[in-house]
Order: C-alpha cells, then sequence, then structure tokens
C-alpha cells in the first residue's frame, strides 16, 4: 500500500467504526468492532514507521495531511493506547453492565464515541493545515465531552459542561492566533494553499513579523496549553479525567493531553525557528514549574484517587512544558521521552484505578484498604505505576525525570531545578503515602477477595511491560525518531 | 463614506448588539439579540467581500447566514425552552460595573492591536480591535455570568469576534478549512446546551455556580 494511502487509512478505520458502533445495538459486534478499528488503527501505524524511519515525513492530500518523526511519536502513543485501552474497555464496560451502573444499550454509545474521539486525535496529530489542527483539537473536546458526562451520575454532567466549556473558550483563543500566522505566511508566501501548511510557514519562519509572532504565540499557548492541561488554565482537568469511565480517563490523560501538546511544540518550534528560542522557552518554563509545583500539592492532599492521578497528568505536562522551557537538544529530548513515559505511566494507573473502582465501589483513598491482599495483580499493578509516577527506578518516568534535571542543571539553572525537585520529592511521597496506605495493609472486612476478570488484568500488563522496558532503556527505534524530532523543533 | 469607513461603522455596531446579548436577562432575548448580531456580522462580511472582491466571503456570508442566524439561535431556544427557565440568575456583577468593564475590554482590544504592521489589517485596524473586543466580551459574559445558557452565548460571543477576525486577515482561507471552522462552531453550540440541559435535569437549576460536587 502507498504511503498516502495509509495516511487515509488510518482515519478512515475509526470514522467507519464510529458509525458502525451507532448503528449496530448488539454487545457481541460492538465488541469485535471495538477490537478490530483499534487493532487496525495500530497496524496501519505500525505499517507507517517503516516508511518515516526509511524515509522520513509521509504527505498525503496536497501537503494537508503530513506524519513526520515528532508526530509519530503522538501517533505511535494513540494507536498503541487506543488498542490496549480499547481491549480494556470491554472488561470494564461489562462490569459496568453486570452492576446495573450502564445499561447494555448504552454500548453503542460509549464505543461509537471512543472511535470518534480516536479519530479527532489522529486528525489533530496527521494535520499540516494549521486551520484543520485547530478544528480537530476543538473536535476532540466535542468528541470526548459525553464520553466525560457518560454515566448519569449529577458529577458527571457538571464535568461535562466544565470540560467543554473551559476548553472551548481557550481553543477560541488558539484560532485568533493561527489567524495571525496564517495571515502573516500569506503576505511572504502569496500562495493560499501553502500559506495554511506549518511545513511551509515553518520554511518561512525567518521572514514572519516578530511582534505578530509574539502575540500568535501566546494565544496558541493560552489555547493549546487549556487543552494540555497547564496552569492556569488547568481547572476543567480534574474535573472532567475523574468523571470519565476509567479506559475513557486513561485515554483522555495518557493520549489526549500529548495531542494539545504536539500543537504547543509545532509553534514553539515556529516560534523557536523564527525570532529565537528564548521567548517561548520562558513562557513554558514559567507554566510547566507552575504547574508542577501547584500540581503536587494538590496530589499530596487529595482523596480521590482518579482526582489524584488527573493532578499527576497536571503535573506531568508542566514536567514536559519545564523540559521545553530548559531547551536545547538535552531538554526537548527529556520532554519528548517524558511525553512517552507518562503516557504509558498514565494509562496503567487510571486502568488499575479502574480495577478498584469496581473492586471497592469507592475511589476514597481512605476507603481502599489492602488491595494486595484484595486483589494481588491489580495490587501489583498499582504499585509499580505509583513508584513510576513518583519517579522511581526502574520505572519510565524515573528515566525522563532524570534526564529533565540533568539538562536543566547543564544550562545552569540552579534555583529553578532545586524547587522542581521539591515538588517531585511532594510527588514522591505521595505516591509511597498511597502505596502504604492503600496498597498495603489490612483490608477492611467484608471485601470479597480474587482479582478481576483477564480483560482487565492483560492490557495492563503489557503497559507494565512497556513501564518496566521504557525504565530500562529507549528502544533504538524510538531513539530514531526522537532525535530526528529534536532536529525537527530546533531546525536544520 | 469610505468603503473602510462602512466596515468600521458597522463594526461598532457590532459591540452594541453583543452588550445587548450580555446585558439582557431575558434568556430568550439575549439569544434574538445573538441572531441580530449575527446578521450584523454577516453584513460586515458582506462588505468586506465587496470591498476586496473576495468572491470566498460571499459562501462565508450564506453560510453564517443559516448557522449562526437561525441554527444557533434555534438550538439555543430550544433549550431554553426545555429547562424552562425564562431570566437568568442574578450575575456576578451589576450591569454598571458589567458595562463599564466592557468598556475597558474594548479599550484594551483597541490597544492591543496597535503595534500590528502587517499589510493585511492597516486599512482594518479599527474592525479588528473590535473583533478582539468582541471576542474578550464574551470572555467577560462567560466569566461573570453564572447561568450556563447564559455561558454558552458569551462563547457564541467570543466566536464571531473570531470569526470576524478570519474574516479580515484570512477571508481567503481554503474551503477545507472554512468548513472544519463552522462545523465545529455549531456542533460546539449544540453539544454544550445538549449538555447544559443535562445539567438542568441533574442540578433543577441553570445557576452554574451551583455546580460544587467537584472540587479540590
Amino acid at each position: 500500500m502507498s504511503q498516502e494511502l495509509l495516511l487515509l487509512v488510518i482515519l478512515t478505520i475509526p470514522l467507519v467504526a464510529a458509525l458502525a458502533s451507532f448503528t449496530f445495538r448488539l454487545r457481541r459486534p460492538l465488541e469485535f468492532i471495538q477490537v478490530a478499528a483499534t487493532a487496525g488503527i495500530l497496524l496501519v501505524a505500525s505499517l507507517l514507521i517503516k516508511e518515516v524511519l526509511v524515509a522520513g515525513p509521509v504527505s498525503a492530500l496536497g501537503g494537508n495531511l503530513y506524519l513526520d518523526e515528532l508526530s509519530f511519536i503522538v501517533l505511535m502513543i494513540i494507536g498503541g493506547l487506543g488498542f490496549i485501552l480499547g481491549v480494556y474497555s470491554i472488561g470494564y464496560l461489562g462490569y459496568d453492565i453486570n452492576k446495573g451502573e450502564i445499561k447494555p444499550s448504552d454500548l453503542g454509545l460509549y464505543y461509537g464515541l471512543y472511535h470518534l474521539f480516536l479519530f479527532t486525535m489522529l486528525l489533530t496529530v496527521l494535520s499540516n493545515n494549521v486551520f484543520i489542527m485547530w478544528a480537530a483539537v476543538e473536535a476532540t473536546t466535542l468528541a470526548s465531552a459525553f464520553l466525560v458526562g457518560f454515566y448519569r451520575h449529577r458529577s458527571s454532567a457538571e464535568g461535562a459542561w466544565k470540560y467543554v466549556l473551559i476548553c472551548s473558550a481557550g481553543i477560541a483563543f488558539a484560532l485568533f492566533g493561527t489567524v495571525l500566522i496564517f495571515a502573516n505566511a500569506y503576505q511572504l508566501i502569496g500562495q493560499v494553499h501553502e500559506a495554511v501548511l506549518w511545513t511551509e510557514v515553518l520554511k518561512v519562519a525567518g521572514e514572519l513579523d516578530p511582534v505578530a509572532l509574539k502575540i500568535a504565540f501566546v494565544f496558541i499557548l493560552i489555547g493549546f496549553g487549556t487543552k494540555t492541561g497547564l496552569m492556569p488554565m488547568h481547572t476543567w482537568l480534574p474535573d472532567a479525567h475523574s468523571e470519565a469511565p476509567s479506559p475513557a480517563s486513561a485515554l483522555l490523560s495518557g493520549v489526549l493531553l500529548n495531542c494539545g501538546l504536539l500543537l504547543v511544540i509545532r509553534y514553539y518550534a515556529l516560534t523557536g525557528q523564527a525570532i529565537g528560542f528564548d521567548f517561548p522557552r520562558t513562557l513554558l518554563l514559567f507554566l510547566g514549574l507552575a504547574s508542577v509545583v501547584i500540581a503536587a500539592f494538590f496530589i499530596l492532599v487529595q482523596k480521590d484517587l482518579k482526582r489524584m492521578l488527573a493532578y499527576s497528568s497536571i503535573e506531568n505536562m508542566g514536567i514536559i512544558a519545564f523540559g521545553l522551557g530548559i531547551g536545547g537538544p538535552a531538554g526537548i529530548m527529556a520532554a519528548l521521552i517524558h511525553t512517552v513515559n507518562h503516557s504509558a505511566t498514565k494509562a496503567l494507573m487510571f486502568g488499575a484505578a479502574g480495577n478498584i473502582v469496581h473492586k471497592f465501589g469507592t475511589r476514597n483513598t481512605d476507603k481502599i484498604k489492602g488491595v494486595l491482599k484484595i486483589a494481588p495483580v491489580t495490587g501489583v499493578l498499582l504499585i509499580a505505576g505509583a513508584l513510576s509516577l513518583g519517579g522511581s527506578p526502574p520505572f519510565a518516568i524515573f528515566v525522563s525525570e532524570f534526564l529533565t534535571v540533568a539538562a536543566a542543571l547543564k544550562e545552569g539553572y540552579l534555583v529553578v531545578t532545586i524547587i522542581f525537585l521539591a515538588a517531585l520529592a511532594v510527588v514522591f511521597g505521595a505516591m509511597l503515602n498511597f502505596i502504604v496506605k492503600s496498597v498495603f495493609g489490612a483490608p477492611l472486612e467484608g471485601k470479597e477477595k480474587g482479582d478481576l476478570n483477564l480483560l482487565m488484568l492483560a492490557p495492563l500488563v503489557a503497559l507494565l511491560i512497556i513501564v518496566l522496558t521504557l525504565g530500562i532503556g529507549i528502544p533504538e527505534f524510538l531513539n530514531q525518531l526522537l532525535e530526528r524530532s529534536v532536529e525537527i523543533i530546533l531546525g536544520g | 463614506m469610505t468603503a473602510t469607513a462602512i466596515v468600521n461603522s458597522l463594526a461598532v455596531l457590532l459591540i452594541l448588539t453583543s452588550l445587548l446579548v450580555v446585558e439582557s436577562r431575558r434568556l430568550k432575548v439575549s439569544a434574538y439579540f445573538y441572531s441580530l448580531q449575527s446578521l450584523v456580522l454577516i453584513s460586515i462580511f458582506l462588505s468586506l467581500a465587496v470591498i476586496n472582491e473576495a468572491e470566498q466571503l460571499y459562501l462565508w456570508s450564506i453560510t453564517s447566514l443559516i448557522t449562526k442566524v437561525f441554527l444557533v439561535p434555534f438550538i439555543l431556544l430550544r433549550a431554553v425552552k426545555a429547562t424552562g427557565i425564562v431570566e437568568e440568575e442574578p450575575p456576578l456583577v451589576g450591569t454598571t460595573w458589567s458595562v463599564i468593564l466592557a468598556a475597558l475590554m474594548v479599550g484594551l482590544a483597541f490597544i492591543l492591536v496597535q503595534p500590528f504592521h502587517m499589510l493585511a489589517v492597516l486599512d482594518y485596524k479599527t474592525a479588528l480591535a473590535v473583533s478582539l473586543a468582541h471576542f474578550l466580551l464574551g470572555l467577560h459574559c462567560m466569566i461573570t455570568r453564572i447561568n450556563a445558557l447564559k455561558q454558552l452565548l458569551g462563547f457564541c460571543l467570543m466566536e464571531n469576534g473570531s470569526h470576524l477576525t478570519l474574516a479580515i486577515m484570512a477571508y481567503n482561507v481554503p474551503e477545507l478549512a472554512e468548513i472544519g471552522i463552522l462545523t465545529d462552531a455549531v456542533f460546539a453550540v449544540l453539544i454544550m446546551s445538549l449538555i447544559a440541559v443535562k445539567l438542568y435535569k441533574a442540578f433543577g437549576t441553570m445557576d452554574a455556580s451551583q455546580l460544587k460536587m467537584l472540587k479540590g
């Protein structure tokens, strides 16, 4: 199959699957479509990696679709986690049906939205047209809003409302920035169809109006930064990510945030190559550090397990922004590795938290005791995930946090690094506290022993293996992607 | 009157109609004012189309007429009907302060566009300032109003502001992008109004300040 066709196929699969899921109402066919479609996306993504690694960027539809090494990293995350969490969803929703939390007739809606959500994220990542990029991010909000409000709880409606309102308002800022950049590029390029393409704008970066570019970057950072969950635009995130069904929470935290982030990085590269990296770096360093420090304290005091994980996502997005703020090849490399590591770890943790929700019927960490005795596999998964989030070796996040700190020290950021490390220590303490209090210890009485079913364990074990592998070393293909991505961002 | 003067005075009319949207207490009236304001917006699109000989703006005007003048107000009125709430809850700031704040935002917008020196905007600095002001007014409506539908109207105002910027600075964007942006706009309003109705059913109120289940 030709490369261009592969790009179209990967977008078509979830779209067709969404339509089919909204149409069919029977459980088994829906589950079959769920597995087949998510596996299909993963398969096409793996076919594309060969192309990208060997022949470089792939484009289609007159350059409107574009896949380079940088976007491939996020595509890989969408494909991998989309499949793993797709399988996990089947087990998770099966439990929901057994408990009477949802009706079997709700399944079509969930799976349909799941595919639609994947489609909008793929479109975000694959579009090279700055307006389609923008529209696709807004579409991710719209597609996932009903996933957030999926349960018929009052709190779910509240979470969905705050999510869609704040993210849409935020994204409106990004449109302003996008228009500014397009108008500016159009004057230089003179061709409409080229001036909308990020890759073409990047070629004339040096000639863009510096003042307009600075204003545009601020607007874009507010817009896509809202979607990424950076302080102070993060307020929707804990509400939305805690209210969604757990596999959807995992998708929101582990995958969606990276889509917003990728666009921030695209404009970071553009602005940096146009007027120097000092300006975007300063902004990201500040937002990143603020996100890490403030989120760390919310993680420490949080009693709701899923909200704790949501704040941890803000913290981790902060770490990535901090890495970009440090800048240079080392800082950017650390930020990109952290993106992958956080995604795998956070999907693992939200999945394990989903198992807890079904086993214990609560998210309150005061009422979750003795997980290891009641559900041993889930307990082990929780320990590993929490240790990784806390930044402990031999798990993935330790590696990228270490690289981030090393890059910061190398660049001479002594004071901010100390603040950064102090915040990471708080998170480590919070995670240790969670493990000691909830995972170990004697179970509360009346809890039936026994782990969850295979469909809810196997996908998480796969994630644990990924988290461990990334903790030991970065695979060669990923290393290649990362090195090329750093070149794309820094130019040259 | 020169061509740019027409555009600029229409732009001022836009600010007035958006103040009416923000300040009307009755939700239905607000929705009607939004429809009226969209008509003003479209007349700006048409003037720009004639002046700049920008044919794309005719298409933009027709789609805006369908979506902004009819479809979006229709969706909003449906939501008002579904909840039966006639009047919004008292906003966080009274009318006087609200208008003062709005005036400050308009001023801020005019200051912000001053450093722009791109060719495309030189003629329409006033209109550009208005589009930014409009955007900020929407934000103001979203933050200071506590009724969920009124917040949604605030979002619609922000959107009209952005679309005016688009028409001034980027009317020649390819159709594909135009379709994407307009589709998003309609779906955003549709989905938000559905969730707002869901919210009403769950909480028995449209008062977003009562949404306190999720904290910390």
